[in-house]
C-alpha cells in the first residue's frame, strides 16, 4: 500500500505542475516567447539578423502597451544559441521549454537546425514558428506544432524559373539554356535537384550542371567550363564567401551570360557581400529574395523599422531581420486570438491564422495563412535586379515599382 | 577535351597550387623543427588576412604595404605564444620527449581561443577589401586570364620558399635551426638555445602566413571562421611535399592545385577533390616521407 501512497502523491503532483500554466494563464505580467537562433558558428551572422528584427518588433509591442488580450502583458524574448549545430540547437530547445516554460518557440534560421529543433518542440506539444529554413521536409512530416510563413525550398527554385519566363514573355526574347552552378551541401543540391525539375517541366535544357565545395579559393575551373558550354542564363545558390570569390573572378574574367546571372538568397542577401564585391561586378545580377528589398523605400511604416535596424546592426533591413520581425508580430496576433498561454489554445489559434495587413507582412507578402501541414501557401519571395547597386524588385510584376523596366538581356561586357 | 582548355585548367592549378604551399610553409617549418602540429595555423592565417583588411578599411593603406606591419606582427604573435604558453611545457617534460602531445592540444585551445576573440571583436561577417587592380587580369588568347593579385600571390610563395631556403642554408641561425631539427640534444651540446630556437622558428612560420595574407586578401574574403578552411589542406600539402621541407612544400601544393583544377574538368568539382586524396594516400603508399622529403 505504501507504493500506492507514492502513485498517488506523483498523480497530484504531476496534475498540480500541469495545472499551472492553464491558471496562470490569463493574467500574466509577462509572456516569455522562446527562440532558438544560430548566434555563433558559421550562420552567426544571420541569426543575429533575425534576432535584432525580433528585438526591434517585440520593443514595438512593449511601448504600446504589450498584449491587450492577455491583459497588456509584455514581451521577454529568451534567445538560445544553436552555434549553427542542430544538436547544440536541439538541446537548447529543451532547456528554453523545460527550464523557461515558454508557451512557444521561434527559429533556427538553418534548415539543419531547425528539423531537429521542431522534432522537440512536437515532442513537448510546444508550437514552433519557423523563421527562414526552407528545407521542404520541415513541413512534410505530418507535424501538429510546426508553423512555417515562409518559402519552402522549392519555391525558390520555381520562382527563379518563373522570372526568367515572365521576362521572356514579356519582351519575346529569352534563353534556351541554362546552366547550374550549387554549393555542394544540403541547401546547394537540394536547389538545384528542384531546379533540374522543374527546368526539364518548361523545357529548358540544362547545359551546365556543377557542385562546388564550399570555401572553395579558386572558380576558374568552373569559369572555364561555363565558358566552353555556354549557358544563357545561369542559376547559382552559394553562401557568402564563395559569392565574394566567384563574383570577382566572373568580373576579371569577364564572363558573359546573354539572360543573365540568377543567384537565389543567401551569399547574395548578405550585406557584407555587397561591401566586399566591385560594383560594376554584380550590375544587372538577379537575385532571388526571400523579402521585398526595396520594401522601405515603398511603404512608409517600414521606415522606422529600417533606421532601428541600421542603428542597431549598421546596414539596412534585410531579410532575415525582417523575418525576425515578421515572427513577432504574427505570434502577438495569435496570442490576441488564443487570449490564453495553453500551448493547444496557442495551436489552434496558429493554425487559424489569417493575416492579411500589418507589420507580420514586412516581408513583401500578401497573406500568412497556413495550410494542414503548417505551411503557408500564401508564401513567396522577389526577384531583384541590380541597377548601380541597388536591387529593385522585378517579379512578381505585381511588386515592381513603377516605372521600373528590367535590363534583359543583359549586355556584354564588352558593351558596357 | 579541348587541349587549350586543359592547359587553360593547368595554368590556373599552378597559380593557386603556389599559393596552397605558401599556406602550408609555416606549418611545414613548425612541425619540421619542432614536432609540434600548429592546429592554431589556420587562425594565424585569419589573423594575417584581418591585419591588412582593417588597415585597408581604416586607413586605405593597399594590401601590399600592410606585409611591413602583418610580417613582423605574426612574427610577434607567434613568438609571443611559443614562449609564453607552450615552452612551460618542453621544460616541464624533463627529458624533452620529441612530440608533446599536451603541445598538440595546447595549439589547438589558442586556435579556439584567438577565433572566439576575434569573432567577439568584429562579429561573424565576412569581408573583403575591394582594390580596382585586384578586379585586372592579364588575357592570353580568348580563354586564359591571370588575375594580377592571384599572379602576384603566385609570385610572392615562390618568393618566401626562395628567400626561407636560403635563410636556412646560408645563415647562422638558420644552421642553427638546422641542427635543432635533427638532433636537439646535441645542438644543445654545441651551444645553442634550443628554447630561443623554437620562438624564433615559431614566430617566422607565423610570419609567412602574415606575408599570405596581405596578398591573399584582394582576392580572398576573411571572417573569423575563415582558418578551418585551411586546415585540412595545409596537412596535405605538408604530408605531400615531404614534412619539413621547404621546397617540398611547394611542390605539395602545385601537384594539389594542378589536380583538383584539372579533376574539376572532367568531374564536378566536389568530387575533384577525391583525386587529390588519392594522389596522397598513393604518395604516402609509395614514399612514405613524401615528394620531397627525407628520412628523419
Amino acid at each position: 500500500m505504501k507504493r500506492m501512497h507514492y502513485v498517488v502523491i506523483l498523480v497530484v503532483f504531476g496534475l498540480a505542475c500541469w495545472g499551472v500554466p492553464a491558471l496562470a494563464g490569463e493574467k500574466v505580467a509577462e509572456v516569455k516567447l522562446g527562440s532558438v537562433m544560430s548566434l555563433s558558428g558559421g550562420a552567426a551572422n544571420q541569426g543575429t539578423q533575425t534576432k535584432t528584427g525580433a528585438i526591434i518588433a517585440a520593443d514595438e509591442i512593449n511601448a504600446k502597451g504589450g498584449i491587450p488580450a492577455l491583459g497588456g502583458a509584455k514581451i521577454r524574448l529568451i534567445f538560445g544559441d544553436s552555434q549553427s549545430k542542430p544538436d547544440v540547437g536541439a538541446s537548447e530547445t529543451e532547456r528554453i521549454i523545460q527550464r523557461e516554460g515558454v508557451p512557444l518557440m521561434f527559429g533556427a534560421y538553418q534548415s539543419a537546425v531547425t528539423t531537429v529543433t521542431t522534432e522537440v518542440a512536437e515532442r513537448y506539444k510546444t508550437p514552433w514558428l519557423v523563421t527562414g529554413s526552407v528545407a521542404d521536409i520541415i513541413t512534410q512530416r505530418g507535424f501538429k506544432y510546426t508553423f512555417r510563413p515562409n518559402n519552402k525550398a522549392v519555391y525558390d527554385a520555381n520562382e527563379q524559373l518563373q522570372a526568367i519566363k515572365v521576362l521572356t514573355q514579356e519582351t519575346g526574347k529569352g534563353p534556351k539554356s541554362i546552366g547550374i552552378l550549387a554549393e555542394g551541401t544540403d541547401w546547394g543540391k537540394s536547389h538545384a535537384a528542384n531546379l533540374r525539375k522543374i527546368a526539364k517541366e518548361m523545357n529548358y535544357e540544362i547545359v551546365f550542371d556543377e557542385a562546388y565545395s564550399p570555401g572553395t579559393m579558386d572558380f576558374s575551373a568552373q569559369i572555364l567550363k561555363i565558358k566552353s558550354r555556354k549557358p544563357e542564363a545561369l542559376v547559382i545558390a552559394m553562401y557568402t564567401p564563395d559569392h565574394i570569390v566567384f563574383t570577382k573572378q566572373i568580373y576579371e574574367g569577364r564572363l558573359d551570360v546573354p539572360y543573365g546571372i540568377h543567384s537565389v538568397g543567401a551569399g547574395s542577401e548578405d550585406p557584407n557581400f555587397y561591401k566586399a564585391v566591385p560594383q560594376p561586378a554584380i550590375e544587372y545580377m538577379f537575385v532571388q529574395e526571400d523579402f521585398q528589398i526595396d520594401i522601405t523605400e515603398l511603404v512608409d511604416w517600414t521606415k522606422p523599422v529600417d533606421r532601428k535596424f541600421t542603428e542597431m546592426l549598421g546596414y539596412p533591413l534585410t531579410s532575415y531581420g525582417a523575418q525576425g520581425y515578421s515572427a513577432i508580430y504574427t505570434i502577438y496576433d495569435v496570442l490576441q486570438r488564443a487570449g490564453s498561454l495553453d500551448k493547444e489554445k496557442i495551436r489552434e489559434a496558429f493554425a487559424a491564422t489569417n493575416i492579411t495587413s500589418g507589420p507580420a507582412l514586412i516581408m513583401g507578402w500578401q497573406k500568412i495563412a497556413f495550410d494542414k501541414d503548417g505551411q503557408n501557401v500564401d508564401a513567396h519571395g522577389v526577384i531583384s535586379q541590380n541597377f548601380k547597386g541597388k536591387r529593385t524588385t522585378i517579379w512578381p510584376v505585381a511588386n515592381r515599382p513603377k516605372g521600373i523596366k528590367p535590363v534583359w538581356p543583359i549586355p556584354s561586357w564588352k558593351d558596357r | 577535351m579541348d587541349l587549350i582548355i586543359l592547359g587553360v585548367a593547368v595554368v590556373n592549378g599552378i597559380v593557386l597550387g603556389g599559393l596552397y604551399g605558401a599556406i602550408a610553409i609555416g606549418l611545414s617549418l613548425i612541425f619540421g623543427v619542432m614536432r609540434v602540429i600548429n592546429f592554431a595555423h589556420g587562425s594565424f592565417l585569419m589573423i594575417g588576412l584581418f591585419i591588412p583588411y582593417w588597415f585597408w578599411q581604416l586607413f586605405k593603406i593597399n594590401p601590399y604595404v600592410s606585409i611591413l606591419v602583418a610580417a613582423p606582427a605574426l612574427f610577434a604573435l607567434g613568438y609571443g605564444v611559443q614562449a609564453i604558453l607552450i615552452a612551460p611545457l618542453y621544460k616541464r617534460e624533463r627529458a624533452m620527449v620529441l612530440e608533446p602531445i599536451s603541445a598538440l592540444m595546447l595549439t589547438a585551445g589558442v586556435g579556439l581561443i584567438m577565433d572566439n576573440l576575434t569573432f567577439m571583436a568584429f562579429g561573424p561577417d565576412f569581408r573583403g577589401v575591394t582594390i580596382e587592380f585586384a578586379s585586372k587580369a592579364f588575357w592570353i588568347g580568348e580563354f586564359l586570364n591571370i588575375n594580377y593579385t592571384r599572379f602576384l600571390a603566385f609570385l610572392a610563395s615562390l618568393g618566401l620558399t626562395v628567400l626561407l631556403s636560403l635563410f636556412l642554408v646560408r645563415t647562422d641561425l638558420g644552421r642553427a635551426i638546422r641542427s635543432t631539427a635533427q638532433n636537439r640534444d646535441a645542438a644543445a651540446l654545441c651551444g645553442i638555445n634550443v628554447m630561443r630556437i623554437y620562438n624564433v622558428t615559431f614566430g617566422m612560420g607565423c610570419a609567412v602566413l602574415g606575408v599570405v595574407g596581405c596578398v591573399m586578401i584582394p582576392f580572398y574574403p576573411v571572417s573569423p571562421s575563415i582558418g578551418l578552411a585551411f586546415g585540412v589542406r595545409s596537412f596535405i600539402t605538408v604530408v605531400l611535399g615531404g614534412i619539413g621541407s621547404i621546397p617540398g612544400c611547394i611542390l605539395g601544393g602545385l601537384v594539389l592545385g594542378v589536380v583538383e583544377s584539372v579533376a574539376a574538368q572532367f568531374v564536378t568539382a566536389t568530387s575533384a577533390s577525391i583525386f587529390s586524396f588519392v594522389i596522397f594516400i598513393l604518395v604516402l603508399f609509395f614514399r612514405p616521407t613524401g615528394l620531397l622529403g627525407m628520412k628523419v
